[in-house]
């Protein structure tokens, strides 16, 4: 590993090989697929993506798919946004109160070990086969590392900081406001993007055990069918919805924490 | 055939030049202290020696051949803290004889003697996260010790090191000179240090960095620091850095 | 400084006092939901004695379950980071391994393990293999990508010690980036024995005859809320134990007073 300083090379080497490899993945695919007896198990690449492309204007079901990535995100955005204003000062009082923390966390630590989909059968029980029961189990799905994270960014403030600011006579308040909140929100973040991908699981999770449309039903309804080239579209489209919302916290985040990139 | 033999030596980094034409010879079993400011590149000669650095232009050579850590036997002691967090003491210390192979009879004897002279037996079984900074690097020293080099390099080792530690391991460092025969170049700020321990001093420039001068320093072992020829050649080097 | 440990050490039992008592003030005493979706602690407790002894209404007691289920979730488990962290670990060290599998791991990683379920349904049908596959999955993204960083975090100057001293590339990645490499590592075994056991309930619901997963939603179309709920707590205590033990097996093999 000598230091040799390379970096135009090494930026258009990583996207030379992505390509590469990209293009190969898909010739093996594709030629698995037409010389072997794979064709009895999976469809060509184009079939796939002739799919993918005719359903923005075909209905998968009874809508277009287009529609029922629309309804995923529907669930989640409100699942998420739940998570948010409960798991975020849930955390933060925990992390700057020791009597709060006291109070919350066993029952926290109670509850953390069972896993967001184990709550599907119970939420279903509880709220039917509509909406609210995806809105709930996505929302526990994602606001257990909101929770954490928010916590984990409120208590390890660095005291050094808040030491400072006491000096200078800043009052409890002010010091939150001007320096807890803020020195957390990176670990804040962190929280959100694994709980936003807890959630996009929740939500796919939950629409394949009962649904009427969405992505997690386009996938199930192509296994009952046997559709493979259904599930296979499904499961792409699953992906780059998935890659999208990641990218769009992601830019999120460096608009709002310019000064502490950690790069991936 | 001197041991480290340097030819025209250019290092850049990217515009900046560092090492600028440099020259000089060491001879086999030589003790030479290189002394110059701050950020003119002495670490930087020490790494392109071993191979970490690749160079514009110029050579190095040991033995008359190429530098191969395969095959010469090198120990770098750096600048920055480089005990392995995850070994003890002990460990750390046996590392680079392990990867020489040394039988195991050795590495166990060596290991008790290179503990004992930097002062570290009774923490051999302690892992560097519970010892202090200064504790680490008698543990460097004591690893690079370990493997019996025939080329030791040492850049600023006793830096950090209090006053009574680190007279006392000039003084070990100059006995296990005489004894093994070992060839040393030991980068130093201290000038007082430089014309305690070496045999030849090498005065080294601003950057771009050339070689400023590079003599013998002939004072018998051992030495004295209050008599008037140590004081004498401390000035000579003294004014020959005077870079402010 | 005693006092106040135990100041706060109250005020947590008292809490989760409060919770068990309103727990079971608002079902079995003003029975403010049905005992059938929301029964009590009590009935819990009871329904948890009953099933570990009696079969219906899901085919089985809760030990057989529990069984089914850890057999399934440790195959798919120690399968996914027997492959996800040498599999780091190489792409980590070697540039040319990292070249070639990196873009195909990133192209498949954004699909959720949930979402391999109906093909896994579709090819291998329902039962163990489609389950373990589906495991398999989940678990060996986070050991991959744990591996991975572990290793690019390698401090350079460790490296160049060891190659001053004359180790080549392998007896390096050996002794020294994979030793310093163990925390992420233990870090990513523990994230993928999470999403494993998540995914193993999903992959319950939904390809399965037997196992915890299969049993609460068995239970869920009988309407019987108290065998799900100790299910689900089954299903979290075990989650919690399989961690436990990871973590002391960690404290064990991962030694070292670490400054980071």
């Amino acid at each position: 590993m000598r230091k040799k300083i390379r970096f135009q090379n090494t930026k258009a080497e990583t996207a030379v090989y992505f390509c590469a490899s990209l293009t190969g993945l898909l010739l093996i695919w594709y030629l698995a697929v037409r010389y072997t007896n794979l064709n009895k198990v999976m469809p060509s690449p184009f079939e796939v993506f002739a799919f993918v492309g005719s359903s923005f204007v075909k209905n998968i079901g009874s809508r277009i798919l287009p529609f029922h990535i629309l309804a995923s995100l529907k669930r989640v955005f409100v699942g998420y946004f739940l998570a948010c204003i409960i798991g975020i000062p849930l955390g933060i009082i925990m992390g700057c109160s020791r009597t709060g923390k006291a109070v919350i966390k066993p029952i926290f630590e109670l509850l953390r070990p069972i896993p967001g989909l184990a709550w599907i059968p119970l939420a279903i029980l509880w709220f039917g086969i509509g909406e609210s029961s995806k809105y709930f189990i996505i929302c526990v799905s994602a606001i257990v590392s909101i929770i954490l994270n928010s916590y984990s960014g409120a208590s390890q403030v660095d005291p050094i900081l808040t030491g400072a600011a006491k000096m200078l006579g800043a009052r409890p308040i002010q010091i939150f406001f001007y320096i807890t909140l803020p020195s957390s929100v990176p670990q804040i973040f962190a929280g959100l993007q694994v709980g936003l991908s807890s959630s996009w699981m929740a939500v796919i999770a939950a629409e394949m055990i009962r649904a009427s449309e969405g992505a997690g039903w386009i996938i199930t309804t192509g296994m009952e069918s046997g559709n493979t080239v259904q599930i296979l579209s499904g499961m792409i489209s699953i992906g780059l919805v998935g890659l999208l919302l990641a990218s769009l916290l992601r830019l999120m985040e460096r608009g709002l924490c310019a000064w502490n990139i950690q790069g991936k | 055939m001197s041991k480290v033999e340097v030819n025209h030596l250019t290092k850049s980094f990217g515009k900046l030049k560092v090492l600028d034409d440099i020259s000089f010879q060491v001879e086999d079993g030589d003790f030479l202290c290189i002394v110059g400011p701050t950020g003119c590149g002495k670490t930087t000669f020490l790494n392109s020696l071993v191979k970490l650095y690749d160079v514009d232009c110029g050579e190095i050579l040991i033995n008359g051949e190429a530098v191969d850590l395969n095959k010469h036997s090198i120990a770098y002691i750096m600048q920055e803290y480089s005990t392995m967090s995850w070994l003890t003491v002990r460990e750390n210390v046996q590392f680079g004889m392990k990867i020489r192979k040394f039988s195991k009879k050795k590495i166990k004897e060596k290991t008790q003697e290179v503990l004992r002279m930097v002062g570290m037996e009774k923490f051999a079984d302690y892992y560097p996260g519970q010892l202090s900074a200064s504790m680490l690097q008698r543990v460097s020293i004591a690893r690079a010790f370990a493997v019996e080099p025939d080329l030791l390099l040492m850049d600023e080792p006793y830096g950090q090191l209090d006053l009574e530690l680190r007279f006392k391991l000039e003084d070990e460092l100059i006995r296990i000179w005489q004894e093994t025969k070992t060839t040393i170049i030991f980068i130093t700020h201290n000038i007082e240090e430089a014309v305690y321990m070496s045999r030849r001093i090498m005065v080294l420039t601003n950057k771009p960095t050339k070689v400023k001068e590079d003599f013998e320093n002939p004072l018998p072992l051992p030495r004295n620091v209050t008599e008037e020829s140590f004081v004498e050649m401390r000035n000579r080097v003294t004014n020959l850095i005077k870079w402010w | 400084m005693k006092e106040k440990k135990l100041k706060y050490t109250l005020i947590s039992v008292a809490s989760i006092a409060a919770f068990l008592s309103v727990w079971y003030l608002v079902t079995d005493v003003f029975h403010i939901f049905p005992s059938s979706t929301f029964p009590s602690p009590v009935k819990v407790a009871q329904a948890f004695i009953r099933k570990l002894t009696v079969k219906t209404p899901d085919g089985g007691t809760l030990a057989t379950h529990l069984a089914a289920s850890l057999k399934v979730a440790l195959y798919g488990y120690l399968l996914g980071i027997g492959i996800g962290v040498p599999l780091g670990i190489l792409m980590g060290w070697f540039r040319k391994v990292d070249l070639i599998v990196k873009p195909i791991f990133d192209l498949v990683r954004p699909i959720p393990p949930v979402g391999w379920i109906p093909l896994m349904i579709l090819w291998l049908g329902i039962g163990m293999r489609a389950k373990a596959t589906v495991i398999f999955v989940s678990a060996v993204t986070p050991s991959i990508i744990n591996a991975y960083t572990g290793i690019k975090q390698t401090n350079s100057v460790h490296i160049w010690v060891a190659r001053t001293f004359g180790a080549k590339s392998l007896e390096t990645l050996i002794k020294v980036g994979i030793p310093s490499a163990l925390p992420m590592i233990f870090a990513g075994l523990k994230v993928s024995l999470g999403a494993s056991w998540m995914a193993l309930v999903a992959a319950e619901m939904l390809a399965s005859t037997e196992g915890l997963g299969y049993m609460i939603q068995m239970n869920r179309m009988v309407g019987k809320a108290d065998n799900i709920m100790v299910g689900m707590i089954t299903i979290g205590l075990v989650g919690a134990m399989l961690t436990w033990i990871l973590e002391k097996l960690e404290n064990k093999l991962v030694k070292g007073g670490r400054t980071k």
